[in-house]
């Protein structure tokens, strides 16, 4: 909960509660642009960008629902995914090479890193239930923003077909982590 | 397409926030966002399911001339890796800066009333900015003051907002400077746009999208998303 005090000390303007919650928080989203942008230069500037936005708009944070860590993530991921609707964005990019396969069926790595993150156990657990295609397809595109013709792309795969383990995976993901089925 | 279907709707939430709701698709998703509360919802619960995901991707220490970016822009002196340092000098620094701000002869003055305002909308009539400024013969550095009032602007990378004195009768737009995506903040204006818009030669204020660095023409060549008149409020 220290960054919920640390976000409102922020929304008041309290500098030095926003470096602490930098000292926090920046690995952490740095990784999460970094994975999709796959360019240090470009993640670096998204980061930025994200802070002072942060920054900006802390009180508005009282008034969401979601977990404060949930809620810088997902200003990373957007401006992230904003990042890549840019023209110049399309082509390059390839600083970072994507382990594609490392999603693939049940390699124990990442997955066992998701499990031992506490709050991700739950989801964790859910998305070992999903067939290998939809859990593949679903990480590609959260983890390296990867868009559906992308997804086709590096699974070799029919576009219908990539959509299709993108959507069924999030039905299957909801239903595993709603609390009726619980 | 329908966006009243409830399944849809959860659809493209979802896909929305796991990334693959793209391009066009996503700036429309993104607009109805803003006037939908309950679709706000939605998204939020779905990156409540899918961002605990984002602790996999791994930490990974930015440099450190992130956060001097960073601290520039908030318009900051904290040194985050020297913060001990200030925070010992912090309890004595306000009675520091009023002896030498006395000493200098300005003394901290309080804000000047504001004479001028343009309240700015976007091309549905949603306020969206406000662009005020003092009466320009009493300041020593003129300058405007602007509160954005959107809920979240966001500048696109590559792109500068520019703002734009609208001069009575047919004259052409004069530059006042880019502004940043802060929340509020003071930009300093030259002393001839000031001394126009001082004389009450401006009837509006827009703001217009243009590549880094501002319009290279000097005249507005991106799309104008604000515009707003004028009044006279002292």
């Amino acid at each position: 909960m220290r960054l919920t005090e640390l976000l409102s000390q922020c929304a008041l303007k309290n500098q030095r509660a926003f470096a602490d919650l930098y000292g926090l928080t920046s690995a952490k989203l740095y990784g999460v642009a970094l994975r999709i942008l796959r360019r240090q230069d470009w993640a670096e500037d998204v980061l930025q960008e994200c802070y002072v936005n942060i920054w900006n708009h802390a009180q508005n944070y009282a008034v969401q629902k979601s977990a404060p860590l949930t809620w810088m993530t997902s200003i990373v991921r957007n401006r992230c995914l904003d990042w890549l609707r840019r023209p110049q964005a399309e082509a390059t990019g390839a600083d970072y090479d994507i382990a594609v396969e490392a999603w693939q069926d049940d390699s124990p790595g990442p997955m066992e890193q998701l499990m031992a993150a506490g709050d991700a156990q739950a989801l964790a657990r859910c998305l070992q239930q999903l067939e290998g295609k939809q859990r593949q397809s679903i990480m590609l595109a959260f983890f390296h923003g990867m868009s559906h013709s992308e997804l086709a792309g590096h699974m070799k795969q029919p576009l219908g077909t990539v959509k299709t383990w993108v959507r069924r995976g999030l039905e299957r993901l909801k239903g595993c982590l709603s609390p009726e089925k619980a | 397409m329908r966006y009243s279907d409830p399944q849809l709707r959860d659809r493209l939430a979802a896909e929305y926030v796991v990334g693959t709701l793209r391009g066009r698709a996503r700036a429309r998703f993104e607009s109805l966002l803003r006037y939908d509360a309950p679709l706000r919802r939605i998204v939020a619960e779905w990156e409540g399911r899918l961002t605990p995901l984002a602790a996999a991707a791994g930490e990974v220490t930015p440099r450190s001339r992130v956060w001097q970016g960073v601290a520039r822009r908030i318009g900051g002196r904290t040194s985050h890796t020297r913060l001990a340092f200030w925070r010992g000098l912090a309890v004595t620094s306000t009675a520091f800066t009023l002896v030498l701000a006395t000493f200098l002869g300005m003394a901290p003055r309080p804000e000047l009333p504001m004479a001028s305002v343009a309240v700015m909308a976007d091309d549905k009539g949603q306020p969206s900015m406000v662009v005020s400024w003092p009466s320009m013969k009493d300041v020593r550095e003129p300058h405007v003051r602007i509160k954005v009032l959107q809920e979240h602007p966001t500048m696109a990378a590559g792109t500068a907002w520019e703002l734009w004195m609208l001069p009575r009768g047919q004259a052409a737009p004069v530059s006042m400077g880019l502004i940043t995506t802060d929340v509020n903040q003071v930009m300093k204006i030259k002393s001839d746009v000031a001394r126009r818009m001082g004389a009450g030669e401006a009837w509006g204020v827009a703001m217009s999208v243009e590549p880094a660095g501002g319009s290279p023409t000097g005249a507005p060549t991106g799309p104008v998303i604000f515009k707003g008149q004028c009044v006279r409020v002292l």
